[in-house]
């Protein structure tokens, strides 16, 4: 039966997306893994890839076309099927050509934990007041984190955390609806700067939708746009700058041959059991990465005050960019799991961050970051290390090029490059490019991690 | 469904457990051959005869006093008193000790027993015969307060109310006797403590009591026409009181009117107001939750001025319109 | 009818009851008084919450009333009337102190206390803390008995000042009209609270205040123990008879203030002591011709039996505050 291609859905509030540029044309023999359409949603660029080898046909949308998520938007078939009935008839209208999807409001969850880990109260308090709380740990029943737990932590994690100062008008407090107020707190938006149409100028509740929905007017010259830096944005400023303040990045690149790699993933997701998630390039890498860090304890360390300490589990955790911000979900045990059990850790945790339900273990306990830009087509990138980790792997994307074979003949290879960025205050060259070297064989041949 | 009135669903409810327990009994003043002032026990004694429909001297502390004292031995009497204005002279025996006997003997004794007890303005009875004083009792631990706005409600909840092991202030409105509704042949409870949405709507949340529910009802459909669609819910039983729908419904709406006959300072509406602010719904208040109840002032006898000094639909429409349309 | 009736022959009693049976009775007594006493001493001690409002002096009264009466019967007592709950049947002087010091294993779990009394499964019908307050939940009582059709009756102990609430009009009219099985007892210990009630009343006897109901009144010694029983007793036959109600006037005195925050300033130390020399305990004893040492050793037991309820109630446990809430509603 042909293989539906949906629209997928790359971010948890994101409800359509629009087609840039088919990449593949119907008709085309593509294979698995292939990227055969851009698609944009309001923040970045993603590709689309074939979810199976074959030939891409039944495509229902052109360029321009904003199509809702997880709607079908082309199929693969072998050669010997027919599409679905259904796809021969053109019905499925697209929600609007070529308008741009209305700008959605800013949702700023705390570190999308999920209510079980930690109350609501807490998420809310966290949010306002710049809290990780991914950090937290929780003292309620069964580990969750309580507003009280938040607090604590933020009066002695970092005193550069205010909490967000009340929106202050001439009088002192803004007026505004209990409703307007939840609401305000949810999207991050500044009440002071609503316009209140409630009887005597109170905020109400459409009042900070209208807000949210439409950039603030800002009384800088050349400013189109205020955002309030609040929230997950926050945090993630403060601990970016405190990395790149602390600790001296020293970054090293690696171009790898990959052609091994692609050849053990192919194989890996022809023999996949049912239902099983595929094998993706990040999860090879993970293994790789485990396998090095086994092998350097120096990079599998953490500094605090004056001690370095080496930590005992490989926790990788792996970034994912969601429409909010940045998170590093993480997963567990890498060095004792096979590639298919990673693989499924990665789509499983990378999936409940995208749906918002990530538990606090899942941000908790990670020793070494990768983050893979590829899939935005860049070839190579330094990242700044997730701290208290000691170094972090940035993957570009596998392109073909030209390098000299055994014989010095250009032979066409799929190359990728990976950076290492490592803190000098743990460690020094010698061990982290002795580290990265390790990663390239084991990426390169990855027999070396069994022999 | 066949209808009946408000008073015939009561008399249908008194008798079909009459019928089906003897340990169930009706005291009170003129309830005999007189049938009742407001005629809720009409023919009854035909039925039942004199031992089990008491008419009583005037005398409403004892008549209360009977009541617990025969709800103490095994029965379960349902006395009446006939204008709630007259329940001030059974407000010892209520509040003292029929409230309280079960909590003073720790738990070791219980009074089950209705007191059922007209109430309410309207009929020009002036001052003295036309009070809401059902928040007094609200007030008192260890009593139940019940106030049936429709037929349907009256027969299930008197059912209830007899067959609870509590003291139960069952209120009935007056102007309510007449009215008619749909109504089951067969008994059928209605559990105390359980409000009920009558009306839904997701613009304005009405919490409404008694005769008020109606007036709310009528309201409703005028608003309707102006595009403002309202909820309307009845407690039912004010005490125990079920907020659930209510938090509810104002989570859904955003705005809360309670609409009660009784005068509004100290009045039940007061506690619902408070209940509402203290729960999870006040996250999602768009205006203050605000009050329509009686005037502060005796019921005049002048028929005007007892038209104004309670709430009424256009009132009713017009407080509603205004919460809705930021007046608040 | 209002007649003063002649102290009973004791040789009568004595001859057709026996010794031991008579004695029992003054045993009572005396765990009557002995508990008052030991109420008085813990108060001083400072080891009881509240106040109270003691009965010492009127045991003859609080004995002879229960006694006619059966273990079907309904007692529905005031607030002197630790003695009535002693005397009745089923009574356990070990949980009437532990209520009376508050404890879980009082009673009424420590939420009645003094005056609330209640032993519900032996019919005791509770102490009331509000002059009158039983006396209209009497006739419901009554009430229930007639429609049960039953032989029960109901005794109703109140003191003088309660006769002047308009709830004794409403109750004893309610029981003469359809003949309820009550009997009004009223305990005149001839002050409400400070009034004397030659100043409350303008009649000399207040079983007068019958004729205005139609039915019997009786006056009588309530510091003669048998007396009041036969009282007690005729009422209560006539009671079952379904002949209604009767209102019984037993005169007696209390020693005590009406509390314990009463000076009693309201009556002269002479008067006190003059009753004291009536006291309806060394009066019984006098009948039954004990002699000073029989009875001293008499009180020693029931001074000894009240010691083993204070030690009870002592290492009873309190009421656990989380319960708090229970027992409000059925």
């Amino acid at each position: 039966m042909a293989k539906p291609v949906i629209m997928p859905k790359f971010g948890f509030t994101q409800e359509t997306s629009v087609i840039v540029r088919w990449l593949a044309q119907p008709g085309q023999t593509v294979e698995q893994g292939d990227p055969i359409a851009e698609v944009s949603t309001d923040k970045v660029d993603m590709e689309v890839e074939a979810p199976a080898s074959g030939i891409l046909d039944g495509v229902r949308f052109q360029e321009g076309d904003e199509v809702p998520v997880t709607a079908i938007i082309a199929y693969i078939r072998q050669p010997d099927e027919t599409l679905p009935p259904e796809t021969l008839a053109a019905e499925e209208q697209p929600v609007a050509k070529a308008t741009p999807p209305p700008p959605r409001p800013v949702f700023t969850p705390a570190g999308g934990v999920s209510p079980t880990r930690a109350t609501p109260v807490a998420a809310r308090v966290a949010a306002d007041l710049g809290v990780d709380i991914a950090q937290v740990s929780g003292s309620g029943p069964g580990g969750r984190i309580t507003r009280k737990d938040v607090e604590t932590y933020a009066a002695q994690a970092r005193p550069a955390a205010p909490s967000s100062p009340p929106p202050v008008s001439s009088s002192g407090k803004v007026r505004a609806a209990p409703a307007a107020r939840r609401l305000a707190r949810e999207l991050g938006v500044d009440l002071s700067r609503v316009q209140g149409t409630g009887p005597r100028g109170r905020v109400q509740s459409v009042d900070v939708r209208a807000a949210a929905a439409t950039p603030a007017p800002s009384p800088l010259p050349g400013v189109r746009e205020v955002i309030p830096l609040t929230g997950m944005r926050k945090t993630i400023a403060q601990r970016m700058q405190a990395s790149a303040q602390q600790a001296p990045h020293i970054t090293f690149d690696a171009d790898v041959d990959v052609s091994a790699l692609e050849a053990l993933r192919r194989r890996a997701n022809a023999a996949l059991p049912e239902g099983h998630p595929h094998v993706s390039l990040t999860a090879l890498i993970a293994k790789a990465c485990a396998w090095a860090l086994q092998r350097h304890p120096r990079m599998n360390a953490r500094l605090e005050d004056d001690s370095i300490l080496l930590l005992a589990d490989i926790n990788i955790g792996i970034a994912v960019a969601l429409d909010e911000g940045l998170i590093v979900p993480v997963v567990h045990d890498v060095n004792h799991k096979g590639v298919l059990e990673i693989a499924a850790d990665i789509a499983a945790v990378v999936e409940r961050a995208r749906s918002g339900k990530l538990r606090g273990e899942d941000l908790q306990g990670g020793v070494f970051t990768i983050s893979n830009l590829g899939m935005f087509r860049v070839d190579r990138f330094t990242a700044i290390i997730n701290p208290p980790e000691t170094g972090i792997l940035a993957v570009g994307r596998v392109r073909k090029r030209f390098v000299p074979d055994e014989n010095d003949q250009p032979v066409l290879r799929p190359m990728m490059t990976i950076t290492l960025s490592a803190d000098h205050r743990v460690v020094d060259g010698a061990i982290a490019a002795r580290f990265l070297d390790d990663i390239r064989t084991a990426l390169e041949h990855p027999d070396a991690m069994i022999l | 469904m066949r209808e009946l009135t408000y008073a015939e669903a009561l008399r249908e409810a008194l008798h079909q457990v009459m019928q089906e327990d003897a340990s169930v009994f009706m005291i009170g003043e003129d309830i005999g051959v007189y049938g009742g002032a407001f005629g809720v026990s009409a023919g009854l004694i035909d039925e039942f005869g004199p031992e089990r429909i008491i008419d009583t001297p005037i005398s409403e502390a004892a008549i209360t006093g009977a009541c617990i004292g025969a709800a103490l031995t095994g029965m379960r009497p349902v006395g009446e008193i006939q204008f709630m204005d007259f329940i001030t002279l059974s407000m010892e025996q209520l509040v003292l000790q029929a409230a309280k006997i079960r909590f003073m003997f720790g738990g070791k004794a219980k009074v089950p027993f209705v007191l059922r007890t007209p109430a309410g303005s309207g009929t020009g009875a002036a001052a003295q015969h036309s009070e809401s004083l059902e928040n007094w009792f609200v007030h008192a631990p260890g009593l139940k307060v019940v106030m049936p706005s429709t037929p349907y409600d009256a027969k299930g909840l008197l059912r209830a109310a007899i067959y609870d092991d509590n003291p139960v202030i069952f209120v009935e409105h007056k102007l309510l006797y007449k009215t008619k509704g749909p109504v089951p042949a067969e008994p059928y409870k209605i559990p105390l403590g359980q409000s009920k949405v009558v009306r839904e709507g997701s613009d304005l949340t009405i919490v409404a009591t008694s005769i008020m529910v109606k007036r709310s009802l009528e309201a409703a459909e005028i608003l309707a026409e102006e595009g403002i669609q309202v909820e309307i819910i009845d407690p039912r039983t004010l005490k125990p009181l079920d907020m659930a729908p209510i938090e509810a419904s104002v989570q859904k709406t955003g705005r809360a009117l309670v609409v009660h006959e009784a005068v509004k300072t100290g009045g039940f509406g007061g506690e619902v107001v408070a209940r509402i602010v203290e729960s999870e719904a006040f996250d999602y208040l768009e205006a203050p939750v605000r009050r329509l109840a009686g005037l502060d002032i005796p019921i005049p006898y002048n028929r005007t001025l007892e038209y104004h000094a309670v709430p009424q639909v256009e009132t009713i429409v017009e407080e509603a319109r205004k919460l809705v349309q930021g007046g608040y | 009818m209002m007649t003063i009736t002649e102290t009973p022959n004791y040789e009568t009693y004595l001859q057709e009851w026996g010794r031991e049976k008579a004695l029992d009775l003054l045993r009572k007594m005396l765990l009557i008084r002995s508990f008052e006493e030991k109420a008085e001493e813990l108060y001083a001690l400072g080891r009881v919450h509240g106040t109270m409002h003691l009965s010492i002096g009127q045991e003859a009264s609080a004995v002879g009333a229960s006694l006619p009466l059966r273990p079907t019967d309904y007692l529905l007592n005031h607030h002197r009337g630790h003695g009535h709950c002693l005397a009745w049947w089923g009574s356990n002087v070990d949980l009437m102190m532990a209520e009376f010091l508050g404890k879980e294993t009082g009673y009424c779990r420590g939420r009645g206390g003094s005056m609330h009394i209640a032993n519900v499964e032996s019919n005791n019908l509770g102490a009331n803390g509000i002059v009158g307050g039983g006396i209209p939940i009497a006739a419901g009582v009554g009430l229930s008995i007639k429609l049960r059709k039953t032989d029960q009756v109901a005794l109703v102990v109140f003191g003088d000042g309660a006769t002047n609430e308009g709830a004794f009009h409403e109750s004893l009219n309610m029981a003469s009209i359809w003949d309820l099985p009550v009997i009004y007892y009223i305990e005149n210990n001839q002050y409400a609270m400070s009034m004397p009630t030659k100043k409350a009343f303008n009649i000399e006897r207040l079983s007068q205040r019958a004729c205005a109901y139609g039915i019997p009144g009786v006056s009588v010694d309530g510091n003669d123990l048998f007396s009041v029983y036969e009282t007690v007793q005729e009422a209560a036959e006539r009671a079952r008879a379904g002949q209604g109600p009767t209102l019984i006037e037993a005169l007696t005195y209390r020693w005590r203030g009406h509390s314990k925050s009463d000076r009693q300033a309201y009556r002269t130390r002479e008067e006190v002591k003059a009753w004291q020399k009536k006291d309806p305990i060394k009066r019984f004893a006098q009948k039954l011709g004990l002699d000073e040492a029989t009875l001293a050793a008499l009180q020693q037991e029931a001074r000894e039996r009240i010691e083993q309820a204070v030690a009870f109630a002592e290492a009873s446990p309190e009421p656990d505050v989380s319960t708090i809430m229970e027992g409000v509603y059925a």
